[in-house]
């Protein structure tokens, strides 16, 4: 056999053994991996590239070296979910480096990490002032995590005591003008539901690029032509508005009218309608 | 405009926000907004009711204006 001929074997071999290997090693973020898998990596693709290349003659010989490096890992994975020590002795253990807002100068001795590089981390967390970050920890994987002080925090509704209504995440009915059958099915919606929907937008299937049903059950439109506009939908903004309209005749009838019951009747209604305004506002306008 | 034909109208849109609120109560998935919604479902049928039977009432007291 030819040279030329053995490589080409011997890299096709190899780059469907290296994709399956990828397979098997997981999907965990490359950049956040602890630094043996790292190095497993390193020598799985470099033995791949030197059996590939016809360096190492014996094939079964750069097997075998490829076979230690991608099994050990995968045990040392399995070992460290089954035991913690075992986990902390591999990963080695985070590493607090400001805590109560004051720098742990022996942990980033511990670390070999620089203020700057201490600042830089942060920075990048928008921790830009060291006078806002109450606690930061080195994570194995080398990440720098901040904690703020409580002052500091982004603010939520939860600080500011606002009712939000809980919201799923939307699915995605309509891709490149085919309906996704599964995601419709999911939210227990047909393609007649979708099909009505679409009568009254007045779209065509085949015109929507994108269509994504919100937990509310609200169907929202991306078009391939730009040029129409599609009414989105404000349903809920106008049951809303309505509701306030008809709280507003109610207190005017109540101020209107001569008969005391009728007076009380309305009054009543409108302080209910009132009420329940309130109690829908959440869901309806945000 | 006379009175009763104005709780008409008020009524007319009370209905409409009921229907809407009852669509959006078959459709939502999250059970706590379905259990907010079937509420304000009771709530509105309240209202409803009361303007209704004032209706009647007012009906009976200007019958010239019945049906506008």
């Amino acid at each position: 056999m030819p040279m030329w001929v053995q490589i080409l074997y011997r890299s096709i071999a190899l780059f469907i053994v290296v994709v399956a290997v990828a397979q098997i090693l997981g999907k965990r973020n490359l950049t956040r991996i602890p630094p043996y898998r790292f190095i497993s990596y390193q020598v799985i693709a470099l033995i791949a590239a030197l059996i590939s290349l016809n360096v190492i003659k014996e094939v079964a010989f750069g097997l075998i070296a490829l076979g230690v490096w991608v099994l050990f890992p995968i045990a040392l994975d399995y070992l460290s979910l089954k035991s913690k020590r075992f986990h902390d002795l591999i990963n080695g253990k985070e590493r607090v480096l400001i805590k109560h807002g004051k720098i742990m100068e022996e942990g980033l001795m511990q670390t070999r990490l620089t203020g700057e590089e201490l600042l830089r981390e942060l920075r990048s967390k928008n921790a830009f002032n060291l006078a806002d970050v109450e606690f930061a920890v080195m994570e194995t994987t080398g990440e720098i995590n901040a904690f703020l002080k409580s002052g500091k925090k982004p603010v939520t509704a939860h600080d500011l005591g606002v009712k939000t209504a809980p919201q799923a995440e939307p699915q995605t009915v309509i891709l490149d003008g085919n309906v996704l059958n599964e995601p419709l099915a999911s939210l227990g919606l047909n393609k007649e539901w979708l099909r009505i929907q679409l009568e009254n937008m007045g779209v065509s299937l085949d015109n929507v690029f994108l269509g994504q049903v919100d937990s509310s059950g609200d169907l929202y439109l991306d078009l391939f032509d730009d040029a129409i506009e599609l009414p989105q939908p404000k349903v809920k903004e106008m049951i809303y508005a309505n509701l306030e309209k008809a709280q507003a005749s109610l207190e005017t009838f109540a101020l209107e009218t001569n008969d005391k019951n009728a007076k009380a009747m309305y009054k009543k209604n409108a302080q209910k309608l009132k009420l329940l305004m309130d109690k829908l506002n959440p869901y309806l306008l945000r | 405009m006379t009175v009763a034909s104005q709780v008409k109208q008020t009524l007319a849109s009370l209905k409409g926000v009921q229907g809407t609120l009852r669509i959006y109560s078959t459709q939502t998935q999250d059970e706590e907004t379905v259990s907010v919604f079937q509420e304000a479902l009771e709530t509105t049928s309240a209202v409803i009711n009361d303007l209704e039977k004032r209706l009647q009432v007012l009906e009976y007291q200007e019958p010239q204006y019945k049906g506008n």
